[in-house]
């Protein structure tokens, strides 16, 4: 009994991944054989499978400047969402008055969509003079309510005695967070550190809005410049996403523990 | 080391008052044990003292100079807690390190320091684990090291033992009184276990509902208790407490039987309403009335304890309990007369709560 309900559970496990994993490996199966989705007859093992389109891909669009621009984005949204959303989620920790004001109007701004405050956004970056600029596209990105909730749970499962022990052991209020609190909430960390760059890396609407030269394009507009540009390049293209797709595939991966963890705690005791 | 007083000492969590206005001067290198049951205030008190809490009114000095506003980390005290509140993240090394980092002492000062505090509570092998690569005994440990190394002026525990088992926690009790002697610091030490107060401190100080009741050395507090609380909390089975009234010719009523108290004290003349108050050990259990201080009653329960036997006896609607010699075999159910040693009884004003004796 229990070993079929194993066998049922697997069969269900294995559909489901399938259905996931399918679309993803068929992008990185064309990206390696430049084959279309009407070629017949269709194909599951790759035919002659090269890294051909890699390389034309890399040289018809100036890839490294793409890259170059949405790493140093992406670095710079990371950084400052750990430093702004940690001390946010420490202050949040404490007792003051207009606390369930702030947390409450916090809630309230994570309701509204990004689409919705679009053009304020947009107005303020021009005005600040920070249109077509990296700092700009980061801009909107640099911290996120989401993550400062997340520190603020993370931060409150801390015993407080240990909060107090740092004080008397001559702690400031910044070196408690950034020498006890940081370091006891690294799910927090890796959660903070993978949405703020895969959010970042993958914003595309933004960053179309700001940029007006190719100089500052990222990946997902470099994207779209390359499919508006060349025809016919279906092995190139598939190629282009991989590339597009793998940084935050990797990041995700490295910190993949801590992250399943930071989204779980405060779901069980301990 | 220093010396620490408070003077009116009070705190109040919006308009709860939980301190109220308390006076108390600790000597310099001396072991003041604050000891009281849950939300007697003397958590706070000490915290107030560490300068984790505020202070509502009132002062605290630490040597000559008042601290009210001092930071904790410029008070030069260190405490430890019930918890331990070891870091994690660190090493034991670090741990005990941690504090002196922050001071800017220089690394081989910090090293031999640690070294030697580790050597002292027999640390040194465990100095590159974790925390939680150790037991409940070692954290505690550590937790006191991480004190010893600072070299403060004022040691603070708060309910250091409460969470060890009992054995460990008698041996820790031996380790933090030899700890004590040799490093002759001042330590407030906070518990609401009597027999920590009793073992380890020079003075205790019983707290009660955010007054102190009572201050003095464990004997005077156990033999001369001055309020009713204080003669109900200190002492393990409790001291009985039983209502009286004078009959104005040096006798009491008690438990419906008349006890003569000549000997002792004399009862006020007034009709008021009195508290009649005997150690469990100061009731023997005896066949036959010879001295007029005794009163009947029935056994209840026997609990053979082994180096004593502890019988509870019912005497009309009150329920006593009498320590008693293991060679005495009390029977359960069986009349018994109990003998009391008027000599070390105690007469409290049952309104004010007041020791008369």
């Amino acid at each position: 009994m229990m070993l079929r309900k194993q066998i049922a559970i697997h069969a269900l496990l294995i559909l489901i991944s399938v259905v996931m994993l399918t679309p993803i490996y068929w992008v990185v199966k064309t990206s390696v054989t430049g084959e279309n989705l009407f070629s017949y007859p269709p194909t599951i093992i790759p035919r002659d499978p090269n890294l051909f389109y890699y390389v034309e891909a890399w040289y018809t669009v100036s890839f490294v400047r793409l890259f170059s621009n949405s790493l140093v984005i992406a670095t710079l949204v990371v950084v400052v969402n750990l430093l702004l959303n940690a001390m946010a989620g420490y202050a949040l920790t404490k007792q003051f008055r207009g606390k369930a004001l702030v947390l409450s109007f916090l809630l309230m701004s994570m309701m509204i969509p990004f689409h919705a405050t679009i053009i304020p956004a947009y107005l303020l970056t021009a005005k600040l003079g920070l249109l077509d600029s990296k700092l700009g596209i980061a801009l909107p990105a640099l911290s996120h309510i989401v993550c400062i909730l997340l520190f603020k749970s993370n931060f409150e499962a801390v015993p407080s005695s240990l909060v107090q022990a740092a004080r008397l052991d001559g702690l400031s209020e910044w070196q408690i967070l950034t020498r006890i609190m940081m370091p006891l909430s690294k799910p927090a960390v890796a959660t903070n550190i993978i949405l703020s760059f895969i959010w970042s890396w993958n914003e595309f609407l933004w960053p179309l809005i700001v940029v007006r030269s190719p100089d500052q394009q990222t990946m997902p507009l470099g994207l779209v410049s390359f499919l508006a540009s060349f025809e016919d390049t279906t092995g190139s293209l598939y190629a282009f996403c991989v590339l597009v797709v793998l940084p935050s595939m990797l990041v995700f991966l490295l910190a993949q523990k801590d992250f399943i963890r930071g989204l779980t705690s405060g779901a069980t005791k301990g | 080391m220093a010396t620490v007083e408070f003077r009116n000492l009070v705190k109040r969590y919006g308009s709860v008052e939980v301190v109220h206005g308390i006076n108390l001067s600790i000597n310099d290198g001396e072991f003041l044990v604050l000891v009281g049951p849950s939300g007697c205030g003397k958590s706070t008190s000490l915290r107030m003292l560490a300068g984790l809490e505020d202070v509502t009114a009132g002062e605290i000095l630490i040597g000559e100079a008042e601290v009210n506003e001092v930071e904790p980390r410029d008070r030069d005290i260190a405490m430890v807690f019930q918890d331990y509140a070891l870091y994690p993240h660190m090493s034991v090394y670090d741990n005990m390190a941690f504090s002196l980092l922050y001071r800017k002492t220089p690394k081989a000062e910090i090293r031999e320091r640690v070294m030697e505090t580790a050597e002292i509570l027999g640390l040194t092998p465990l100095l590159d684990r974790r925390p939680k690569q150790l037991s409940g005994g070692q954290r505690q440990r550590v937790a006191m090291g991480r004190a010893i190394v600072r070299k403060p002026q004022v040691f603070l525990f708060d309910e250091p033992l409460s969470n060890l088992d009992a054995k460990l926690r008698a041996s820790m009790r031996l380790e933090i009184k030899k700890l004590h002697r040799s490093l002759g610091v001042t330590t407030v030490y906070v518990t609401h276990d009597q027999i920590e107060a009793m073992t380890l401190a020079d003075r205790v100080v019983v707290m009660n509902g955010g007054n102190i009741d009572q201050i003095g050395s464990p004997e005077e507090v156990y033999h001369a208790p001055r309020t009713l609380f204080v003669a109900g909390f200190i002492g393990s089975p409790t001291m009985n407490l039983l209502p009286a009234r004078s009959n104005g010719n040096s006798t009491l009523s008690v438990a419906g039987q008349t006890l003569n108290v000549a000997s002792r004290f004399t009862p006020p003349d007034e009709d008021r309403d009195l508290v009649f108050g005997i150690r469990p050990e100061d009731i023997t259990l005896s066949a036959e009335d010879a001295s007029g201080s005794e009163i009947e009653g029935l056994i209840d329960v026997v609990e053979a304890l082994g180096p004593d036997t502890l019988v509870f006896v019912n005497v009309g609607e009150q329920h006593l309990i009498a320590r008693v010699n293991p060679d005495i075999h009390p029977v359960t159910g069986q009349p018994v007369r109990l003998n009391f040693n008027i000599e070390k009884s105690h007469l409290f004003d049952a309104r004010s709560g007041e020791a008369l004796s």
